[in-house]
């Protein structure tokens, strides 16, 4: 329980103050020489019971009124979950609040999402009681920390609005920490407003305990977290996988893969119509759903043939989540898918070359060129999307050209050198060749088959590894992740993290010296049009991003496009969903694929994750505004008043001794006669 | 009349109550002539009953008239009227001392009688009373501490030892009622009043076994019950601490909080008292010590007046 009035607690010690009287009461006694003992013994004896019981009623009433009106002068608020917060006040008032698609479900007869149930309920409890000096906001979709006015200002800011985005808890808690470490506050408060969304908290990650261990050393911190712990509710989110733009012959189509995700209880199957939306053009389609959903596989709209980039968006009627409800999509022609394969080993180089040129799609086009190192500098990086650099690891300008290419969202696969191994890049460093040693050949003992470029094929599939032969290898001296590893633990394919783009090291070469990678054909030319793949993603001039901080960074003449009442100034509307343009160039952004999972974090698991903390949960119903904490003093004088009420009964001289006289010496005197 | 000496007598009350008699309610055996009745047929002018003659008896209280009128010899037999023994016994023990306004007697010139003081005053009036129409007079100290024992006499000297006797008296220590009572009774060989002053602080079955020893010894007995208000209501608005007058361990009690429980203890008591005076027979009077000690004696005495002669 916490108090508006804590000063006013000081005062609790004048309950025993009845006690003390009594106490002091019994000191004052009169000394009287006394005939009738036996009556007084009997009485003793006599008031051992109940009216014992009643005296020590009666001193209770008295305690419990003073109690009761101090308490109610203090003016205490309602919420058992307040109990730990105790009587000071903090200095800062840190506020992380989800911004997170899935906050935006909403509660349909109060038109409350759970965002906003959180923030006014939030804001009115603030508003109460004593915030402390600083009243800060970290909202989810921009990370950053703000500090807000009044916890009525917290109603109004852009910064606490709906976003597409995700959310990253233990990243705001670490922001949070960071504040609290290099403000050396004293007592704070962090109240966390989540709906638990499973890829928000992260639960698994070792972050956690490094954070919890952080916080534990911190002194007065209180974590509250207002949580939505009640499954979702019925709620249909849809969201394109695919959009492809084909020509066929003088007209052109677009192809899309949309699939509608089923959260809560859908009550069986049911029809549901989607409306697709190109070019100011609508069209409905209805698709059967089941418990999971629906998929709808190679939609085509056909559009104007010299509609070569545009946008359009796919919708659903209006549910509960009216933030998954529409999905924007951009498309244009396919760009060329090149390559640029550098190798002074003109064998090599045409291995890769071969397996490169041939498309998976015959609709798309492939150019692989192949050049040796000390021409480098002719690449057109800004139409490559895959380098295959099979030589010795460059540096300078080099290294600096395909950092940049990486960054920009390109692949680069590196090849060992069969000579020099060059330098560091990307901290990695190729060792020795290694032989296949007493043995013919060295076989791939474990390979990644669940995703990237060794993945199971769509039919389920492994690819053909175990097949695999390899004759000579180069060691790998790398901080990346093995996607393959021979029986000796060596990799074979190893992926550098980045922020973008995408970086391997493969550990042999395609040609018959060193392993049947040509020879075999499939995994090597699967591998290598993976990676393609994904280092063209970035070169269509329309792109599908997802919502946060920086997608729409890269240029900065971005145009608001859709939807029309797309009114997000220019900090937040990445955080929307939208299409954006400019010139040639599209970018559709849309809530991750995240936050279509309606799968929330166990509240157990969460709780651990606040072990050893001063840390409350409070469970919250979407569209609840209802104050999280009243003021309860009307409570505790109604108490005092009955505590008075009931010393007054217990404190009434019992009835039959007022009124039976104790001597009626009429009768007495002359008895017999 | 009696030159009386003794503080504790009041000649009003005296002069007022010398008109009334001392009756007593069951026939007396007394060894002179007296006002009270006798079981023993004697000389009085009240007629009792014709018997016959049987040889042997005196013939000279023999009916002529009934003889001439039946031819037979008939003898007239009347009543014999002999004098009282009247003892006092009088309660000294320590409660005894106990004033009306709650302080022990003495501590306070200005404050009410104690209990014994009023004893003193009831058991001397009675002794003049008694004396002055002949009756014996004797007096049973009855405190473990204080004890003492007069018989009964019918001398002047006599009543002046009594008096003297009740003017020295003290209250101290436990009661001694119940052992002098059945002492009493064994010792005093005829019939006799029994005048019994007591705040009666035992347990009632003890005074029923008292009071039913000395009925079954033919003893006329009559009670006065000492008690003061403040005994009665246990007034009180602060925790006392309550000393035994009679040497026992004080006890540290708040009023309010056993006050009902007490004045429930004292009703069962008086209750129980009120039992054994019915099955006894007993002549009880209830006293409170604010009341006029003459004013209750003249009850006492006008109670105790025979039927025949209202």
């Amino acid at each position: 329980m916490s108090f508006l009035q804590p000063l006013a607690l000081i005062a609790l010690p004048l309950m025993a103050l009845p006690i003390i009287i009594h106490l002091i009461n019994q000191q004052r006694h009169r000394t009287i020489p006394w005939a009738a003992m036996m009556f007084l013994m009997r009485a003793k004896r006599m008031s051992r019971g109940m009216a014992r019981l009643r005296h020590l009623l009666i001193l209770l009433m008295r305690v419990l009124a003073i109690g009761a009106l101090i308490f109610a002068i203090s003016r205490p608020l309602s919420g058992g979950w307040l109990g730990s917060v105790g009587l000071s006040k903090p200095d800062a008032t840190l506020i992380l609040l989800d911004r997170s698609a899935s906050m935006e479900m909403q509660d349909l007869q109060a038109g409350e999402s759970k965002r906003s149930t959180a923030l006014k309920r939030l804001a009115q409890l603030l508003e109460q009681g004593d915030y402390g000096t600083h009243l800060l906001l970290i909202d989810s979709a921009s990370g950053q920390m703000q500090e807000v006015d009044s916890p009525k200002a917290l109603l109004n800011l852009p910064m606490t609005g709906a976003s597409a985005t995700s959310a990253n808890i233990p990243s705001m808690l670490e922001t949070a920490l960071a504040y609290l470490k290099a403000n050396e506050s004293g007592r704070a408060e962090i109240w966390i407003c989540s709906d638990l969304n499973e890829n928000d908290w992260d639960v698994h990650s070792g972050r956690w305990n490094a954070m919890r261990q952080a916080f534990a050393q911190l002194e007065g911190v209180h974590h509250f977290l207002l949580a939505y712990t009640d499954p979702p509710s019925n709620n249909l989110s849809l969201r394109v996988e695919n959009v492809q733009r084909w020509k066929r012959g003088n007209d052109a189509e677009l192809i899309l893969d949309v699939m509608v995700r089923t959260n809560g209880n859908s009550g069986g199957t049911r029809r549901v119509p989607i409306e697709f939306e190109v070019n100011n053009i609508q069209s409905v389609v209805e698709v059967e759903l089941d418990t999971l959903g629906a998929s709808l596989q190679g939609h085509r709209i056909p559009i104007d043939a010299k509609l070569s980039s545009g946008w359009g968006s796919v919708s659903l009627p209006g549910d509960a989540n009216p933030l998954d409800n529409r999905f924007f999509f951009v498309f244009s022609e396919p760009p060329v898918r090149k390559t640029v394969v550098v190798s002074d080993d003109k064998r090599i180089g045409e291995a890769f070359r071969r397996a490169l040129a041939i498309p998976l799609d015959p609709r798309l086009q492939h150019q692989a060129d192949v050049i040796p190192v000390n021409r480098v500098a002719e690449i057109d990086w800004e139409s490559t999307g895959l380098l295959i650099w099979q030589g010795a690891l460059p540096s300078g300008l080099v290294a600096e050209q395909i950092e940049h290419f990486v960054n920009s969202g390109r692949a680069v696969m590196f090849f060992p050198p069969a000579q020099n191994a060059g330098e560091q890049l990307f901290d990695s460093h190729w060792g020795a060749w290694q032989s296949a040693d007493g043995k013919e050949v060295a076989k791939v003992a474990w390979w990644r088959g669940d995703a990237d470029l060794l993945a199971h094929v769509e039919s389920g599939d492994a690819l053909p590894l175990n097949g695999l032969r390899t004759y000579r290898y180069r060691t790998l001296e790398s901080t990346g992740t093995p996607l393959a590893r021979f029986d000796d633990e060596t990799p074979l394919l190893t992926r550098v993290p980045t922020d973008h783009g995408a970086i391997y090291f493969c550990s042999t070469l395609p040609t018959a010296q060193y392993s049947s990678l040509e020879r075999d054909g499939i995994v090597f030319y699967i591998m290598l049009q993976r990676a393609l793949t994904e280092g063209c993603l970035t070169l269509a001039a329309a792109a599908q991003r997802d919502a946060g901080v920086g997608v729409l960074a890269d240029r900065d003449q971005w145009e608001s496009i859709a939807p029309a009442e797309n009114t997000a100034s220019l900090s937040q509307r990445e955080l929307h969903a939208g299409v954006y343009r400019e010139g040639e160039h599209w970018v559709a952004v849309n809530r991750s694929q995240a936050e279509d999972n309606a799968k929330t974090s166990p509240v157990e698991t969460v709780d651990a994750l606040f072990d050893g903390l001063s840390y409350r949960r409070i469970d919250v119903d979407v569209g609840d505004t209802s104050a999280l904490a009243s003021e309860l003093w009307r409570i505790f004088l109604i108490a005092m008043a009955l505590a008075l009420i009931l010393e007054a009964i217990l404190s009434l001289p019992s009835r039959k001794t007022e009124d039976t006289p104790l001597i009626d010496l009429a009768t007495a005197e002359g008895i017999t006669e | 009349m009696l030159q009386l000496k003794r503080d504790y007598l009041n000649q009003k009350v005296l002069e007022r109550l010398s008109t009334l008699q001392l009756h007593a309610r069951l026939p007396m055996v007394g060894s002179v002539s007296g006002k009270h009745r006798s079981p023993i047929r004697g000389s009085s002018l009240e007629f009792a009953e014709y018997r016959k003659y049987v040889p042997g008896d005196d013939t000279r209280r023999l009916d002529w008239r009934a003889y001439a009128r039946n031819d037979r010899y008939y003898i007239k037999e009347f009543e014999a009227d002999t004098n009282l023994r009247m003892c006092l016994v009088v309660d000294t023990s320590g409660s005894m001392d106990f004033t009306d306004n709650g302080n022990p007697a003495g501590t306070d010139a200005e404050s009410g009688l104690s209990k014994l003081d009023y004893a003193r005053r009831v058991a001397g009036t009675l002794a003049y009373i008694a004396a002055l129409q002949g009756d014996a007079v004797g007096l049973y100290c009855a405190g473990q501490a204080f004890q003492k024992e007069i018989p009964p006499k019918r001398s002047a000297t006599h009543l002046s030892v009594v008096l003297d006797e009740l003017g020295t008296m003290e209250a101290s220590g436990e009661t001694g009622l119940a052992d002098v009572l059945h002492e009493t009774a064994e010792r005093i060989p005829q019939r006799a009043l029994i005048v019994v002053i007591s705040d009666l602080f035992i347990e009632p079955e003890t005074v029923r076994n008292c009071f039913e020893h000395l009925r079954f010894r033919k003893h006329d007995v009559a009670v006065f019950h000492l008690m003061e208000q403040n005994e009665l209501d246990f007034e009180f608005d602060r925790p006392m601490r309550f000393v035994d007058m009679e040497g026992g361990e004080p006890i540290l009690a708040d009023p309010t909080v056993i006050g009902a429980q007490y004045r429930r203890a004292m009703e069962i008591y008086l209750e129980s008292m009120d039992e054994v005076i019915r099955d006894t027979e007993v002549d009880y009077h209830r006293i409170q010590i604010h009341e006029n000690y003459g004013d209750v004696l003249a009850r006492f005495l006008l109670g105790r007046t025979p039927k025949r002669h209202k």
